[in-house]
């Protein structure tokens, strides 16, 4: 349990005073059946319902708030919302749900309590409050009858006299939450199923069962406006064994793309069932004539698809770059290759501003939209435009290899002295040799025979935190290879070499 | 006689049809580059080897990849994207798998699925099984493998044979073409090496091929890069002077 804790989120609680109270068991019963219509007017509100038991539903207050013009505007169009449903409620805003339900179940109608409040708003609360007949029973003995001196108490000690029921009581009392708010999915049944039978023994007919299902996901979901951050793909094999794996959706996947999971899925666990069966043999090339066959473990009896962290759909990402959309082939082999190495292995790159070779790209992973990665450890937020004048950036053509990290290097004259060049951009001497990965012991060297620079840049002198003055040189060495190279207080660096 | 090459070469994605590339069995190159390829592009499923990493990789990609096909490019984390993209690569449909590890014969198998052309520097050289198990991938696919190294069974080689810089001298100039000597031998009928001169990067950074005759002389000469240069470094600090007029 975390200690003290941050303060809870602002939650709007609606309170049905005319619902019986019921039991958690029967919370299926009845009673939530026809609970649903409230959910459903308060889901038009805000998707993320949470129902604490037929009679009460609770909202993250903050977002609803600011669309609807603030918390007593938005307490009063819900609470008119409900009305025209021929049903009186009662809502109550406040930090954290325990505050919220006891304001909304308050005599005056639609109460607000402000931010930071809740503690002060609880103490004189009774203690029966607190929902737990033992402690209501227990505390006024003791003489505490209200929830704020049962707050004064300490931790330690609520811990030690009432046990972990105390210790949630004492949190509730604080005005702290217990657990996070839960939001249910706004409804169930978007979860979309296919029963097999007779059993599906090959993959191929589930994963096109699968496409099928998928579309008729992604319209219950378009119906209501939502997305899913996750499908969750269950399949049932007819010894009852089930297997289940959630997939990354952020409402981008395609029919044909969730299909593809599935079929990625029940290889895969083909794959580790027959390693496990056969005592690991190599794994067979996926040969056209071995294509999903589900073989001992019993076929699939039935496929379900399930939407998982529903968000509201603020529509489809096409191409990350100008109106190239990216196929679902290229995707397919990217997020593959992603979940091999790694989400940031792929990159995809962006042409960028700068004047090194190195600054005028930025890498995206694939599949983000995001401010690309700077190239190694440039400290300006955000990317660089492009297509802006940099003054002295590297002229065309540009160098085929970059280095992610410059290499290290000398620059050494006829006398052996290493090449230095003044403020006022004067070289010390011709440069004669080019050394790479100079070192005591020497190093590789090359003859110079023929250079250019020095360049000089100044780059941003307005902030001495990033400010670098460089001065940048072209070599082509005895092999004729072609260097750029920079020189920074005296040491030289190869940003780039012209392969 | 750069401007027009550069012409030709947009004027070809639409000869060749678009972004898709439909089953065609060879992929279109660059055109200063067909008189080295059997059937003047890649043959679909082959294996082609180009040596080392240099940019003659990223031209022989460039054809392809401005017709529409998406490349990868995988154990190349130096590759320069300004030079791919003058080259004529597509930087919207690359893919860069930076360090594709032990695994990078799956990591290929799968970018094959996907990308017409993946450019590959294989992290450690391949078991004769694990490459005639890629080959067998290629070929499903239908895409293309260019090696920047050797590969055993590659069905083309190229090899840049020689390689001169123009346009820098003692302390003066600036780097602006690179003239080299391509070779290229391969298998069966194409056994018969052949060379040809490139500009392998023209002044401008694309690739060309040398015209008959005027060999030496370089193509264009961008009078405006070169002030762009000089302008840039003098107004990037004025208090720094150019030590080489050049």
């Amino acid at each position: 349990m975390k200690a003290g804790g941050s303060a809870p989120r602002r939650v709007l609680v609606v309170w049905c005073p005319d619902w019986p109270e019921a039991a958690e068991d029967q919370e299926a019963g009845p009673g939530a059946r026809a609970f649903e219509q409230v959910v459903s007017a308060v889901e038009a509100f805000c998707p993320r319902v949470e129902v604490i038991r037929p009679g009460v539903c609770a909202i993250g207050a903050a977002g609803p708030a600011r669309y609807f013009g603030g918390e007593e505007s938005l307490a009063g169009k819900l609470t008119g919302a409900i009305g025209g449903l021929g049903l009186a409620c009662q809502t109550g805003i406040a930090d954290g749900l325990f505050a919220a339900q006891l304001a909304a179940q308050a005599r005056r109608p639609g109460a607000v309590v402000a931010p930071g409040g809740g503690a002060a708003f609880l103490a004189p609360q009774p203690v029966t409050a607190l929902g737990s007949p033992e402690l209501a029973d227990l505390l006024p003995r003791l003489g505490i009858t209200t929830l704020g001196e049962f707050a004064a108490l300490p931790v330690a000690e609520a811990a030690n006299q009432f046990g972990t029921e105390g210790v949630r009581a004492h949190r509730l009392a604080r005005g702290l939450d217990p657990r996070p708010l839960a939001p249910r999915p706004p409804s169930a049944d978007l979860s979309v199923s296919l029963e097999f039978d007779p059993p599906a023994e090959q993959s191929e007919p589930v994963a096109f069962a699968a496409k099928t299902l998928a579309d008729q996901m992604h319209s219950r979901l378009a119906a209501s406006g939502l997305a899913c951050v996750r499908v969750q793909v269950q399949a049932v094999c007819e010894d009852g064994r089930e297997i289940t794996r959630l997939w990354r959706h952020d409402g981008l996947l395609s029919a044909l793309a969730v299909a593809e999971r599935v079929r990625w899925q029940l290889d895969g666990w083909r794959t580790g069932q027959r390693g496990r069966g056969e005592g690991g043999r190599g794994e067979r090339g996926r040969g056209e004539g071995d294509q999903g066959d589900l073989g001992r473990a019993g076929g699939i009896t039935l496929l379900r698809l399930t939407p998982d962290q529903l968000v509201r759909d603020v529509g489809r990402q096409l191409g990350l770059w100008g109106d190239a959309v990216i196929s679902d082939r290229v995707a397919r082999a990217a997020i593959r290759v992603q979940a091999m190495l790694g989400h940031g292995a792929v990159l995809c790159p962006v042409l960028a501003g700068g004047r090194s070779p190195a600054e005028q790209v930025a890498l995206v992973p694939f599949g983000d939209a995001g401010t690309p990665l700077l190239p190694a450890g440039r400290l300006p937020a955000g990317r660089l435009p492009a297509g802006r004048p940099w003054p002295g950036k590297i002229p065309a053509p540009a160098p085929a290899t970059v280095y992610p990290v410059p290499l290290s290097a000398r620059v050494t004259d006829d006398s052996g002295a290493t090449v230095t060049v003044t403020g006022r951009a004067q070289v010390s001497g011709r440069p004669a040799r080019l050394w790479l990965w100079p070192s005591a012991a020497g190093g590789r060297s090359l003859a110079v025979t023929s250079w250019a620079g020095p360049w000089p840049v100044t780059e941003r002198w307005w902030d001495p935190a990033t400010s670098r003055r460089r001065a940048r040189f072209q070599f082509v060495t005895e092999d004729e290879d072609a260097w750029l190279a920079v020189v920074q207080d005296g040491r030289w660096l190869i940003e780039a070499s012209y392969d | 006689m750069g401007a027009e090459v550069a012409q030709v070469t947009s004027l070809s994605p639409r000869q060749d049809g678009g972004s898709v590339l439909p089953g065609e069995d060879v992929l279109p190159v660059l055109p200063a580059l067909r008189d080295l390829l059997p059937a003047g592009g890649l043959q679909r499923g082959s294996v082609v080897a180009a040596g080392h990493w240099s940019m003659l990789c990223l031209a022989l990609a460039a054809g392809a990849s401005s017709a529409g096909a998406w490349c990868a490019v995988a154990g190349l984390p130096q590759l320069g994207v300004a030079a791919a993209a003058d080259a004529g690569l597509d930087p919207a449909r690359l893919l860069l798998i930076a360090e594709p590890g032990a695994i990078w014969p799956q990591v290929v198998a799968s970018l094959l699925d996907g990308c017409e052309i993946v450019l590959l520097c294989p992290p450690d050289r391949p078991s004769a099984q694990v490459r005639r198990k890629l080959e067998a991938t290629i070929r499903r696919h239908g895409g293309v493998l260019v090696v920047a190294g050797d590969w055993d069974g590659a069905q083309t080689r190229l090899l840049i044979a020689r390689q001169e810089w123009a346009g820098m001298g003692d302390g003066h100039g600036r780097l602006r073409a690179r003239r080299v000597q391509v070779v290229a031998d391969g298998r069966g009928a194409w056994s018969r090496p052949r060379a040809r001169w490139l500009w392998l990067p023209a002044p401008d950074g694309s690739v060309a091929a040398v015209a008959e005759g005027v060999a030496g002389e370089m193509p264009v000469r961008t009078a405006e890069g070169d002030s762009d240069w000089a302008r840039g470094t003098a107004e990037a600090d004025g208090s720094w002077q150019r030590a080489n007029a050049g």
